[in-house]
């Protein structure tokens, strides 16, 4: 007998959400349970965002393995950004935006009220669409946040952070000779390395990319996608993307995203091979989206 | 059908519609040609009847420091030294070089050939240094407005003597001193130097400048501080809702208020209700910092509000709090905007006069201003008192003074369009 797991969120909802692809065999949830032999890194529990009541991400639950990638893909519109931008409370600075629900991070739920903001933004970073560096030398928009959260207390100590940041971003070769230049003279994907360099100078546990490349050419994404591989040693990094092969080439996991709502999160593989929902094959194979 | 489709293509609609857009066009360019044409003829007109108060006329005399009329004790006291007769020591320089007799029935028309105030000119010379008493020096004097528009030929010497400013025999005079090299014409460092005065040719914008810019100064003081934290804070903090609605329409119906109204403002609150003092340039400062602050706030939100969002989202997600975001990202980014319009605010308050009227800095006041709260005029209020002056020297004084003011609003303006241009980021 077919075993039903039935997303329970959906019941107490209301009845009309129940579509066929969103009920998943208990037994492919197990399976999919047993292949996260990894640390959970963030857990999310039931997270519901609205807008001025709209609805804009709907009851999501999805755990994110520790120094794995995972890929949010999904057509215009589907909540992808919103819900990336729950993950380290970004939205918390958008007004008649309501969350619900839980986000777990190393067991404590972000949205505790008690939940010092600061801390949660400097454990994880998150690097957005549009570079967006400071309009300051390239000096100092690395040591802009270090500076702030008092991490160097001296110049030899600044200088050593950038030059490291730099280097892990792999973008001081580029710009050693002119940390002084401005962020911003930097060329498109320079200046989205630069933006990564001064995430991961504050340490983060995880990095958030909101569609790091849609603003940058072939050459320049492909550079970031290798950095994104040399980066999920050390950090665990969430992406959105528009780029399926983008998807398919970073990631570990996959979730794939439609009208708000998680319709698939499986491994990569499995999600551009095999997927299990009609709607999945269908946005993956260009018919819709 | 293919016929039609040509002749569609080649049909007059589009002949009008060019037609059309070459009228606009030149619609357009006559626009702007007439006014340019009307600036022009204002800066001619300005230029043309100010620039020559700029230069001064002065008559060379040989004055004789007589000991025996300043000072015939020899006690060098510095009340008899003050009291002295000077004018007499000029007069008597004059009529010798002139050869005319003391008690010539036209003598003091030739005593009025020099300005009335020229007497403080010796009595300065003897007083920081007596030695001079008794010997005979070389002093340019300041000639009288009379002489001085003369000479600069804005008396016209055909009408009748009765109708003129100036007789046949003080003209018989000054064309003596003329052949004999004792009419000079120099640049008139009294137009900087020196307060408003009854007399044309010793009068001056020093005081007004002062006083000018003791407001600005006051008015900055209080409406930049004031104007860009309230624009911060309603820009960045303030939850929108019908409160900060009615606070914004009010503030952008703050900016259309007539100046004269901040006047009264100023007036009653400032003078009738806290006893600041009457035409001193803090009450004065207060009530234009009052009228610029709409402005200044309504700039600032502006370029608060030309930072793209990508900044601030970027120093959120380092871990900034919204505070540091905005003083320590956002601020600098729009300070050109900001430092521009905040110029061009205080370059319209430097330029107001009406709310002046009514806190009574229009008024004649000779001394210049030392501190704040000293009674003191402005700029613009000044040229208004001048233009009401029937000498023909206020005229020119008049138009200078004009000139000045609107050297002082190009610069304001140079300076704003300089920090736009030199500071301003592009993203």
């Amino acid at each position: 007998m077919r075993q039903l797991y039935i997303l329970d969120t959906n019941l107490r909802r209301n009845g009309k959400h129940m579509a066929e692809e969103q009920i998943i065999p208990i037994s492919k949830f197990n399976k999919l349970k047993k292949s996260t032999s990894k640390k959970v890194t963030i857990s999310v529990q039931n997270i519901t965002v609205s807008y001025n009541g709209k609805i804009a991400v709907d009851n999501i639950s999805m755990n994110i393995n520790q120094n794995e990638v995972t890929a949010l893909i999904g057509p215009s519109g589907c909540g992808k950004s919103t819900f990336i931008r729950c993950l380290n409370r970004m939205n918390d600075v958008i007004e008649n935006c309501t969350i619900e629900g839980k986000i777990i991070l190393n067991g404590i739920n972000i949205y505790n009220p008690e939940v010092d903001i600061v801390k949660l933004r400097t454990n994880i970073g998150m690097v957005f669409q549009k570079p967006n560096p400071f309009p300051k030398s390239i000096y100092d928009n690395i040591i802009y946040a270090p500076k702030l959260h008092g991490l160097v207390s001296n110049k030899s100590e600044s200088d050593d952070l950038v030059e490291k940041s730099l280097t892990e971003a792999g973008l001081f070769n580029e710009v050693k000779d002119r940390l002084n230049d401005s962020g911003t003279s930097l060329s498109g994907g320079q200046q989205q390395r630069l933006c990564i360099a001064r995430a991961i100078a504050i340490n983060p546990s995880v990095i958030l990319m909101d569609e790091p490349c849609s603003a940058l050419d072939p050459i320049a994404s492909a550079i970031i996608e290798e950095l994104i591989d040399t980066l999920k040693k050390k950090i665990t990094i969430i992406i959105v993307t528009h780029n399926m092969q983008q998807a398919a080439r970073v990631s570990e996991k996959t979730a794939f995203f439609h009208l708000g709502k998680l319709i698939e999160f499986s491994d990569t593989s499995t999600i551009f091979t095999n997927p299990k929902q009609k709607r999945t094959l269908g946005y993956i194979t260009g018919r819709f989206g | 059908m293919s016929s039609i489709i040509n002749n569609d293509i080649l049909s007059p609609i589009s002949s009008k519609r060019t037609r059309k857009e070459k009228l606009f066009k030149i619609c357009g360019l006559s626009a702007i040609i007439f006014a340019l044409s009307m600036l022009i003829i204002l800066f001619i007109t300005i230029f043309s009847k100010g620039y020559s108060a700029f230069y001064q006329t002065r008559i060379k005399l040989n004055i004789n420091f007589n000991e025996e009329l300043i000072d015939p004790t020899g006690a060098r006291e510095i009340t008899t030294l003050n009291t002295a007769d000077y004018s007499k020591l000029i007069s008597q320089s004059l009529f010798k070089f002139l050869n005319i007799d003391k008690n010539h029935p036209k003598s003091s028309e030739i005593k009025s050939l020099i300005s009335y105030n020229s007497f403080l000119t010796l009595r300065d010379r003897v007083l920081n240094d007596p030695l001079i008493i008794g010997k005979t020096v070389k002093i340019n004097l300041i000639a009288s407005d009379d002489v001085d528009q003369m000479i600069k030929g804005n008396i016209s010497l055909n009408i009748s003597e009765e109708n003129r400013k100036i007789s046949d025999f003080q003209i018989e005079a000054i064309n003596k001193l003329k052949s004999d090299g004792a009419i000079l014409t120099v640049f008139n460092k009294t137009l900087f130097t020196k307060s408003d005065s009854r007399e044309p040719e010793v009068s001056g914008v020093l005081g007004a400048i002062i006083g000018s810019f003791y407001c600005l100064f006051v008015a900055v003081c209080i409406s930049v501080p004031i104007g860009v934290f309230a624009a911060i804070f309603l820009q960045e903090f303030a939850k929108k809702n019908k409160i900060t609605d009615f606070i914004e329409i009010n503030i952008n119906n703050l900016a259309a208020v007539p100046s004269i109204v901040f006047g009264l403002l100023g007036l009653s609150v400032f003078i009738n209700f806290f006893h600041l003092p009457r035409s001193s340039p803090i009450v004065g400062g207060l009530v234009l910092a009052l009228m610029s602050l709409p402005t200044i706030v309504i700039v600032t939100r502006a370029s608060l509000l030309a930072v793209p969002d990508t900044i601030r989202d970027g120093a959120i997600a380092l871990g900034a709090s919204k505070m540091q975001a905005i003083f320590n990202q956002v601020l600098p980014l729009a300070t050109p905007g900001i430092c521009t319009g905040v110029i061009i605010a205080l370059a319209r308050a430097l330029g107001e006069t009406a709310p002046l009227l009514m806190i009574g800095m229009i008024a004649f006041i000779p001394d210049t201003p030392i501190a704040i709260t000293d009674p003191a005029t402005a700029l613009p209020a000044q040229i208004f008192m001048w233009a009401d002056h029937p000498e023909r020297a206020f005229v020119e004084r008049t138009s200078a003074a004009i000139l000045i003011l609107l050297s002082f609003l190009i610069v304001m303006n140079a300076t704003a369009i300089y920090i736009r241009h030199k500071f301003e980021k592009k993203w």
